[in-house]
């Protein structure tokens, strides 16, 4: 079967894809676990959709994402990504992550992102950091 | 603390109950100036805020608020359009005024949401700069949530209670709420022997209306004279829709001489004023009956308004367009 370019698969028989795919489902389970202790489930369900309704016109696979009060899932994307670049994927959830952090700061200035700044920021950068390797 | 914030909150039914309560309780979990609930529903939003705010501090809540419900929301909302209600407190000690030059340093604003659907927004505003804590805002949160819940029963309740009382053509009171408050006054006047008036008022020849420009011109003109009624009366009268073009008026501590008077009035506006119906502009009259409690001897609300509704036919029978008040049998 000829791959898709820019796509590769590892040796582990996974594609690219779908490493930057467990990175970022990680990361946003990450942000829901913070945010939602201090906003709930609701409102944080509510801040995400708004924010894949921005964004998904640019990066439609953000369409795929699931979110609801009871938590986020990106399950529905993983067939969608295949045939997308990692590059692309990560581009799309670093522009999620960067509107979310800038509706946080909206309504509560440093508030919640000074709790999510040292949880998240170091998985923003492995994700750069496996987008990189070629 | 919070547990009874919120008791109080959800005990509370009003709009301007549910912000108070919150506001009363809130100076014992937050050091804030000023706390804002913003409602959706005709963008009211209401202010509980330390008495020493200067008005600018104000307007900075107030345009920060706008701002965030945009943001969360599909249109911009300009201040101009928002309707500040402002409830003053002594929320800080004398030497811990609100300096008069103070602007918005630190704000927590979350939405208020039911269901997926943002209702408005709530928000904790300071002079001070990072007034606020990780703790102050799942506090809020938690106090957003059972706001949201009040503020949306309220909203049902609004809703049920206008279907229970208007009449949804003319926005008029209906018929059953006409029963209940005529009970209301009745009491009230037959105890205290003080004055109480009805008037009946039917539009002349409707009929013909209806059969020549059709129901949907007719129910227009309805809406209409029902405007116009609602212009000439006092504050404190009763306007309701009684029947099909009939109206029904109650004008507390009114006499004869009162409610003639107004009866005139209404008689004159209608008779004057030019009435589009399809492409045709026609002149309308009514007829109207007056009832006056203690003038003429009702023992009942039943037969007061059966005497409205005789002064109306003797107003008929002597040719329409004009005002008769019930002529007591001698006697009676």
């Amino acid at each position: 079967m000829r791959m898709p370019s820019g796509i590769k698969e590892d040796k582990g028989g996974k594609w690219s894809s779908d490493l930057v795919l467990d990175l970022y489902s990680n990361l946003l389970m990450e942000i829901w676990e913070v945010v939602s202790a201090l906003i709930g489930e609701a409102i944080l369900a509510l801040l995400f959709n708004l924010s894949v309704r921005k964004l998904g016109e640019k990066y439609a696979f953000l369409n795929s994402l699931k979110v609801s009060e009871e938590g986020i899932s990106l399950e529905g994307m993983r067939e969608d990504c295949r045939n997308i670049a990692p590059i692309e994927i990560h581009r799309g959830f670093q522009s999620l992550i960067s509107h979310l952090s800038h509706l946080f700061s909206a309504l509560a200035e440093g508030v919640i992102n000074k709790e999510l700044f040292p949880k998240v920021f170091p998985k923003v950068r492995e994700a750069e950091r496996i987008i990189s390797q070629k | 603390m919070l547990r009874s914030t919120l008791n109080a909150i959800g005990m509370s039914f009003e709009l301007k109950e549910i912000v108070e309560s919150a506001g009363t309780n809130l100076p014992n979990l937050f050091d804030f100036s000023s706390f804002g609930v913003l409602w959706k529903e005709g963008l009211l939003l209401y202010l509980y805020q330390e008495e020493s705010c200067p008005p600018s501090f104000t307007q900075e809540v107030v345009k920060n608020m706008a701002t965030v419900f945009s943001m969360l929301g599909e249109e911009t909302i300009s201040v101009d359009r928002v309707a500040l209600q402002v409830e003053k407190r002594k929320l800080r000690p004398k030497q811990m005024m609100i300096e008069p030059k103070a602007t918005l340093k630190s704000h927590l604003t979350l939405p208020l949401t039911i269901e997926g659907e943002i209702i408005g927004c709530i928000s904790l505003n300071s002079d001070q700069p990072n007034a606020f804590d990780a703790q102050d805002l799942q506090f809020l949160s938690v106090i957003g949530y059972q706001m949201a819940a009040s503020l949306k029963h309220f909203q049902r309740f609004s809703s049920i209670k206008n279907i229970a009382i208007y009449d949804t053509l003319t926005n008029l009171y209906n018929r059953r709420y006409f029963d209940e408050r005529l009970e209301v006054e009745a009491q009230k006047s037959f105890f205290s022997d003080t004055s109480l008036s009805l008037v009946m008022v039917d539009i002349d020849h409707f009929k013909r209306v209806n059969d020549t420009f059709g129901h949907t011109e007719g129910d227009k003109v309805l809406c209409e004279i029902a405007s116009l009624l609602k212009a000439s009366v006092r504050k404190k009268d009763t306007v309701a829709r009684y029947g099909g073009e009939e109206f029904i008026l109650i004008l507390p501590e009114a006499g004869l001489e009162e409610s003639s008077m107004i009866s005139e009035r209404i008689r004159r506006l209608v008779e004057s004023t030019p009435f589009e119906v399809g492409q045709a502009r026609i002149n309308l009259t009514v007829s109207l009956g007056i009832s006056n409690f203690p003038s003429h001897h009702a023992r009942t609300k039943e037969e007061l308004v059966k005497m409205a509704d005789s002064a109306l036919y003797d107003a008929k029978r002597g040719g329409r367009n004009r005002v008769s008040i019930f002529n007591e049998p001698k006697g009676g």
